[in-house]
């Protein structure tokens, strides 16, 4: 799988490498069970500081989406079912979000249809 | 003999310089990076063109007066080497000189063009691009050491055969021209210089490992084949040189020990020559290899993006300075091959170190 990152943008590089993952997992390009890059190595791969790549792979793990595992490094985790930390978690961030969306004029529909444009974007592949 | 050799290296040296232009990574242009979109300016072609054809010219030149003046004179084979080494150093010298002038030349051009004013600078990486690396495992290196450190036993085990006088120095026939005095250390100090050279190998091949894959946003096929046989093809190298000098330094250190061994064969006048002969056909074959491994146009062109200009991080256009990049050892910009990450002082330490104990032993022993 290619990360593809922008190192102008306003958005800090740990970010949009672990918005990348998990896109990238949620695709499909990614699979549980398997090791993303060592930290030194995806770092050096892209020339970005370790401390970037270490600050990212730690988001995922405490978002639960990889384990980070001594000496082996990183795994990504199988999920099957949401469980309650990661819903409240998700309610609380896609509050705003909607709220913001309502406030700007969008329908309950146009907003169910938005959710399906989104997922139907992920499965694409599979 | 001592003209053939100087004459082959000068051809290789001269014409090896005049095409690097063309055996670089394809975005970088006399140590200047240049965007995919515009690899083909006209500028761009033809500055690289004016380089590679007064490189050749000077380097023929050179050698031509070379050729008259043996011929006229009649050199022995020691003036003869050293006016040959003498003029490898101006090939090197002017060639630097004809890499700044047009290094000038395009830094110019690419401000004037503000080509990345207009591009949006994207870096990319391949999660899975490390299980296509396939470099040697490290382990290889033990098989030459073991046979090193074999032979630095036998050698004090058999102390009492070897002469008074230990050679230091062999010239181009085989013979041994340079001695001193015999001890423990002396008698096994060529062995003791092999083995801190394949110590030495032995961390570049695990530097590399330890060093990116850089990709190119624009042309990922072609740089991802360029990097990794880049990675391959040096690592084998390395180690092939490392067997070569191995078997050379075994053969003096065994013909020392045992002159009538190899008496007045064959083997120690075409030994040195062969030596040279490999490393020379060796290197050919490595810069061809990875010279042409990225010359593949992209499928299709992204509009608007560009590889992040890192010109910023290459002091003089040939070191490599950048803190943040864990790397130890990143691609050369003219020429093929590494450069070390002057920012990571581990790079420096495999090749500082060996250097270093060598000039101590040297020390030590005079």
């Amino acid at each position: 799988m290619i990360i593809r990152i922008e190192p102008d943008s306003d958005i800090p590089i740990y970010i949009q490498l672990t918005n990348q993952i998990i896109e990238g997992i949620a695709k499909g390009d990614l699979k549980p069970g398997e090791f993303l890059p060592s930290v030194r190595a995806f770092a050096a791969d892209l020339g970005v500081n370790m401390h970037t790549v270490n600050k990212s792979y730690h988001e995922l793990e405490k978002k639960g989406i990889i384990e980070i595992v001594p000496k082996s490094g990183a795994v990504i985790k199988r999920h099957s079912h949401i469980d309650q930390e990661a819903y409240e978690r998700l309610y609380q961030m896609l509050k705003p979000q909607i709220a913001e969306g309502l406030v700007l004029g969008i329908e309950k529909e146009e907003l169910v249809d938005l959710i399906e444009k989104i997922i139907n974007e992920m499965k694409k592949n599979s | 003999m001592a003209l053939l050799i100087s004459l082959t290296i000068l051809l290789f040296l001269g014409v090896i310089q005049a095409i690097v232009p063309y055996l670089v990574k394809r975005t970088v242009v006399f140590g200047v990076m240049i965007p995919e979109q515009h690899i083909k300016d006209d500028y761009v072609v033809s500055y690289k063109k004016q380089y590679s054809i007064l490189a050749l010219i000077f380097s023929l030149l050179m050698i031509l007066m070379f050729c008259s003046w043996i011929s006229l004179k009649n050199p022995s084979d020691e003036l003869l080497i050293l006016v040959c080494t003498v003029i490898e150093f101006g090939i090197i010298f002017v060639n630097l000189a004809l890499f700044y002038y047009f290094r000038e030349k395009m830094k110019q051009y690419k401000e004037e063009m503000q080509w990345t004013k207009q591009m949006k600078q994207v870096s990319v990486v391949d999660v899975s691009v490390r299980s296509e690396d396939h470099l040697p495992p490290w382990f290889i290196y033990l098989f030459p050491m073991v046979i090193t450190i074999g032979l630095i036993v036998y050698t004090l085990y058999q102390y009492d055969l070897l002469p008074n006088q230990i050679p230091t120095h062999w010239g181009l026939n085989g013979e041994p021209d340079a001695f001193t005095e015999k001890t423990p250390l002396t008698a096994i100090q060529m062995l003791l210089f092999l083995l801190l050279l394949q110590l030495m190998f032995l961390g570049i091949q695990i530097g590399m490992k330890f060093s990116g894959i850089k990709l190119s946003a624009t042309n990922l096929t072609a740089s991802k084949n360029r990097q990794l046989t880049l990675r391959k093809s040096t690592s084998w190298f390395s180690f092939y040189t490392v067997l070569l000098l191995t078997m050379l330094f075994s053969f003096f250190q065994l013909t020392t020990i045992h002159p009538e061994l190899f008496g007045d064969s064959i083997l120690k006048t075409i030994l040195p020559f062969g030596f040279l002969f490999l490393i020379l056909v060796g290197t050919i074959v490595l810069v061809v290899k990875v010279g042409r491994s990225d010359k593949t146009p992209p499928a299709s062109l992204e509009k608007g993006i560009m590889d992040v200009n890192d010109d910023q991080y290459w002091k003089a256009g040939l070191f490599y300075f950048n803190k943040n990049d864990p790397s130890i050892f990143v691609e050369k910009r003219f020429g093929v091959g590494w450069t070390i990450n002057l920012a990571n002082p581990i790079g420096f330490l495999i090749l500082i170190v060996p250097i270093v104990i060598i000039l101590i032993i040297t020390l030590l022993i005079n």
